[in-house]
């Protein structure tokens, strides 16, 4: 703050160079920055060609935090002044030098772009001292901007000269730590990349995990579906069944919801009229004996009950033709119907039988 | 305002004439950007003073590419406006 030019000396200045009294400078000088902050208050900007202009820059109103209270405060907006060069001033300035330091900028910003030249330099130096250069040259570099490993990888190729070669490279490494900020920026590239390829690699690794859970969700869902609809079906083959069979359990309970509990006697005397009406059924003579009578409960079917007795649901059609005589259809039957459950033979037990499947149809087209 | 009306008000408000005013002008903008280029700050009285900082150079990354590019080293002209002009303006 030292080396600033007063205002007395700038009216000096002044009146000098334009050769008027020094009182008509101090005049000027006076209005010029009277009108200039008129100016300012009245337009907001003033220009001033061959210098710049001054401007007044208002700062928007913010909220910030009082430190002690932690109490959100406003801190009112208010008017800047600011000053922007002219361009050709600007640029002046710009390019000026008041220490002669830009050409170390310079030294600085040209060999970043160019280390091959600086690896020619380094053979020429080498050709000179009288070293075969060969290849080593353009090792050197490489290991030159991490500044370390250098005396590590000159002994390797060059075994037999003499050890000056180490102290004439090292002076010629000197302009080296000009160097030492470029790597040092691509490291620092470099590790947010990194960074950045993680992340990519764990979003992608979560999204496969994802989706793999969804797969797997459906696959046992439908799996499951699957499962129960086979518990279900009369036939796991045949899907139309399984579906009509379904709706049987909703028939039974809308049909008769409320007998659900009749002795097993009265059962059995309804049965044995119902086996009155319908005695001549020739069917009746295929099944050898009977294993028991029982009543249809609620959420049962020939189905369930096929499971319960053979072990195997696909033999529900038997249960239905044993029972044809008081069953219209198989899959609408009222809750405490006795159901003739016969024993099967082992030839009976054949699903793919053409007696079998000839009884299936027959029982699948009573569903519809 | 612009310089043909600053010179204007200039000449009116000093009662010098509008060709001294000029001649004055441009003399004054000669000396401030000649000493400002030998390294010396100008102090405009009741303004504020102008001076040529260095800034140093320094690297800047793009925000979107995220490319790296080193700024280099340069002057910048600095103004600095006075305490009392800065309460004036302050509130407008």
């Amino acid at each position: 703050m030292a080396d600033k030019l007063s205002w007395t000396e700038l009216r000096r200045a002044i009146s000098v160079r334009a050769g008027v009294s020094e009182k008509k400078a101090g005049a000027f000088l006076n209005a010029l920055i009277a009108q200039v902050v008129e100016g300012l208050k009245s337009e907001q900007q003033v220009k001033i060609n061959g210098l710049g202009t001054f401007r007044l820059q208002p700062v928007a109103p913010r909220k910030s935090v009082n430190v002690t209270t932690g109490e959100e405060i406003v801190i009112d907006g208010y008017n800047k002044m600011t000053f922007a060069p002219e361009a050709g001033v600007k640029e002046l300035i710009e390019n000026n030098s008041p220490q002669p330091e830009r050409s170390l900028v310079e030294d600085e910003v040209t060999p970043l772009k160019k280390l091959g030249a600086q690896a020619e330099e380094i053979v020429d130096i080498l050709g000179e001292l009288g070293q075969p250069p060969k290849e080593e040259p353009v090792e050197e570099p490489a290991p030159e901007p991490i500044a370390e490993p250098e005396p590590t990888p000159e002994p390797e190729p060059t075994p037999e000269p003499e050890p000056e070669v180490i102290p004439d490279v090292a002076p010629e490494a000197a302009p080296d730590p000009v160097f030492i900020p470029e790597p040092v920026y691509t490291d620092e590239e470099e590790k947010p990349k990194k960074r950045f390829h993680f992340l990519r690699d764990t979003l992608i690794c979560v999204v496969i995990l994802l989706l793999l859970l969804l797969l797997g969700y459906f696959f046992l869902r439908n799996r499951l579906a699957g499962w129960i609809d086979d518990m279900m079906a009369p036939t796991p083959t045949e899907q139309v069944i399984v579906v009509t069979d379904s709706t049987a359990v909703e028939g039974e309970e809308a049909l008769a919801p409320t007998n659900g509990e009749l002795s097993q006697e009265e059962i059995l005397a309804e049965f044995l009229e119902a086996c009155g009406e319908g005695d001549a059924t020739p069917e009746e003579s295929m099944y050898e004996d009977l294993i028991t009578i029982e009543p249809m409960h609620q959420d049962s079917r020939l189905a369930w009950m096929a499971w319960r007795f053979y072990g195997d649901k696909r033999y529900w059609p038997y249960l239905y033709d044993a029972n044809k005589d008081h069953i219209k259809n198989p899959n609408v039957i009222e809750v405490g119907t006795p159901i003739r459950v016969p024993r099967l033979t082992k030839a009976q037990r054949d699903t793919t039988s053409a007696a079998f499947l000839k009884l299936k149809q027959e029982a699948e087209a009573a569903i519809r | 305002m612009l310089t043909k009306e600053l010179v204007g008000q200039i000449a009116s408000a000093s009662g010098l004439s509008k060709k001294d005013v000029e001649l004055l002008l441009t003399t004054t903008n000669a000396v401030i950007r000649e000493t400002l280029m030998g390294g010396q700050a100008v102090q405009l009285q009741g303004l504020g003073s102008l001076e040529i900082k260095e800034r140093n150079e320094r690297v800047v990354v793009h925000p979107r590419t995220g490319e790296k590019t080193v700024v280099p080293r340069k002057n910048q002209l600095v103004f600095r406006p006075v305490a009392s002009i800065k309460d004036e303006i302050k509130k407008l």
